[in-house]
């Protein structure tokens, strides 16, 4: 399964506009995408479970995704989380 | 009756039935659904109603308004939110409007017990989100277009998606049980002149029930007796015949406000949002005399972007079309923590590291408030800007040439509210273009006392003398050097203002809903008139008799 690990590097985390950014990207997708963070896996296409998540400036975390066009939702959404 | 003690939020008095709305009020059906696959089906176009909803509102809002509602959206689209709660119904055959409740209940508790207070408060819009599905699933009305009589709006806290969508005409007033002054609900209710009390902790009240809000003395009376009901109305009528012979009197007004015998005295607004602006526009006033800069601020756990705080400059300046805007540049510190800054705690807030000393220590946040205000300033525009908390000539000279580095075509002030800066005013009107005097915090630091102790109230007399020798005081160092204004809450009282023209003030600055009888209490008054009034105030020993002096001497 292609996953990925990615810092957070903005100012906000996920908190703010960039968790419904992230969310909405996501769900474009068929595929299942998960977002990882200390062992606490959310959906990455629920805005709430990524806001659950409760993702800052600086933490690490893991993107997973499973299925149809799973290798292209990993690289556009890691890209995503870089330019947020 | 029942009597229950809040906090005043917009003044005015009222009296209506009672329109609830609140999550609390939800009848939410318990009884096993016969059949389940058809309630999820429901859910699911309820949530996309409730979703497209929002999104409409979205389109029509603008800055933080709109990225609440476009992430409410997001919410009520939720797959994760409506597959656990279809999942309620589907096992447990639970009603779809009490599985979604639950279903966000369970989101919301996490996001509250995060340390983050962002996430706290994203946790409210989980539960409006889900409070609106369920409302929709059982049939309950969910927005003021819905209501159709004249009502006193009752809730546990206005989600700010039907703030703005208050209407002046069907809502006779507002009870909540959270908020203060400073509350969005409060803010807006007092920019459209609905009476409002806040905080009142807890509101239960049936449909059924009448409701006297008194938003002066912040008491709501919950099916009022007789004698307290003929009393609200008399005063309601009353209310309403002042402001019907006030729009009378005010028609024969024309442009900018002069005395009888032809001085000019600027009537100006303060604002915080643009709602307010256009009630001050509305009723007259000349521009805005103070600009509150801090909600950008509050609530953010990162700096507002220059582009952001820019686009909030831009949006007053198009509203204003020429007029002047008098910007304060953040007046935050340990009084009002801002999450991003991690400021240390202090042990006297409101004497500690904030305003302009703040500005000192952080200059680049105050340099990125004038990029940004630098960016929206177009020609044509007037744009005027100020320092909060300036003690000495030397910080003032500081605030200047960082405004001047800036390089924006700008009039530069400082707001007076420290009394050692009342003792330089002459100093500092050398190089400032005005001084805007903070009646507020003026008075809490010339008594010491902290305005925000009820037992100290008495103190916050704006009549006290020792603030109207202030007043002369700045207004004859400055004179010839730098215009006068006034912000405080002072300059809402017309009798105040009359003694501050009559010492040499030039411009006073109130909220919206003051401006149009302050327009024409001037209008009506001669110079002449206000300076015996400051005269004789200025004698007095004492506030009573200041305000006593001042009305006899303007007869």
């Amino acid at each position: 399964m292609p996953e990925q690990e990615v810092t957070l590097d903005n100012e906000v985390g996920l908190h703010a506009r960039p968790a419904a950014v992230f969310a909405k990207k996501a769900a474009s997708f068929d595929c299942d995408i998960k977002l990882v963070k200390d062992g606490n896996e959310a959906n990455a296409k629920s805005i709430m479970s990524v806001l659950k998540l409760d993702v800052t400036k600086g933490d690490a975390v893991t993107i997973r995704a499973e299925g149809d066009g799973a290798e292209e939702a990993l690289s556009d959404l890691v890209e995503l989380v870089g330019s947020l | 009756m029942r009597t229950l003690q809040g906090t005043p939020g917009s003044p005015g008095v009222a009296v209506a039935p009672a329109w609830i709305f609140s999550r609390a009020a939800l009848d939410l059906p318990e009884e096993p659904v016969e059949d389940p696959d058809a309630e999820v089906e429901r859910l699911r176009d309820s949530a996309e109603q409730v979703a497209a909803d929002l999104d409409a509102r979205a389109a029509k809002a603008e800055g933080e308004l709109a990225e609440v509602l476009e992430a409410q959206a997001m919410m009520a689209r939720d797959p994760e939110m409506i597959d656990v709660a279809a999942e309620a119904v589907r096992k447990e055959r639970t009603p779809a409007a009490r599985a979604v409740v639950d279903a966000g209940e369970t989101y919301a508790e996490a996001l509250q017990s995060s340390e983050s207070e962002y996430m706290a408060a994203r946790a409210s819009d989980v539960r409006d989100v889900c409070a609106r599905i369920a409302r929709r699933l059982v049939g309950a009305d969910d927005t003021f277009s819905q209501m159709s009589q004249r009502s006193v709006v009752v809730a546990h806290e206005l989600p700010p998606a039907d703030v703005g969508e208050l209407n002046r005409d069907l809502v006779a007033g507002i009870a909540t049980a959270q908020g203060s002054r400073t509350s969005h609900t409060a803010i807006v209710a007092r920019a459209l002149g609905i009476p409002a009390v806040v905080g009142l902790g807890e509101v239960e009240v049936d449909p059924t029930d009448e409701i006297a809000v008194d938003g002066d003395s912040g008491q709501i009376f919950v099916q009022p007796d007789e004698k307290t009901r003929s009393e609200i109305e008399g005063r309601a009528a009353r209310a309403e015949d002042r402001r019907r012979h006030l729009i009378e009197r005010a028609a024969s007004l024309e442009g900018d406000t002069r005395t009888r015998d032809g001085h000019r005295i600027e009537v100006a607004v303060n604002v915080a949002t643009e709602v307010e602006l256009k009630a001050g526009l509305e009723a007259g006033a000349e521009g805005v005399g103070l600009f509150r800069t801090e909600l950008l601020y509050l609530d953010r756990t990162n700096a507002p972007s220059r582009a952001e705080q820019s686009e909030a400059v831009r949006s007053l300046l198009g509203l204003l079309d020429g007029k002047r805007l008098v910007i304060r540049t953040f007046d935050f510190g340990a009084d009002k923590p801002v999450p991003f800054l991690n400021l240390p705690s202090e042990e006297n807030p409101a004497m500690g590291v904030r305003g302009v000393r703040l500005a000192r220590d952080q200059p680049e946040l105050l340099d990125d408030q004038l990029a940004a205000i630098a960016d929206a300033a177009s020609s044509g525009d007037r744009i005027a800007i100020m320092a909060p908390m300036v003690a000495t000539a030397e910080e003032a000279r500081w605030f200047v040439e960082r405004v001047e580095r800036a390089e924006m075509e700008a009039e530069v002030g400082v707001m007076l509210e420290v009394p050692a800066a009342i003792f330089m005013a002459e100093e500092i009107a050398e190089v400032c273009d005005f001084l805007s005097i903070g009646t507020n915090d003026l008075t809490q630091y010339l008594f010491a006392a902290d305005r925000q102790n009820g037992r100290l109230g008495s103190f916050q007399d704006h009549f006290a003398p020792a603030l109207l020798r202030a007043v002369k005081t700045v207004c004859d160092a400055a004179d010839g050097r730098a215009w006068v204004g006034v912000c405080g809450e002072a300059a809402a009282d017309p009798l105040w203002a009359m003694v501050a023209a009559g010492l040499g003030v030039e411009e006073l600055s109130m909220g919206p809903e003051a401006v149009l009888e302050m327009r024409v209490s001037l209008s009506e008054s001669t110079m002449h008139g206000c300076r015996a009034a400051a005269d004789a105030a200025l004698q007095a020993s004492d506030a009573g008799g200041a305000r006593r002096a001042a009305e006899d001497a303007l007869g």
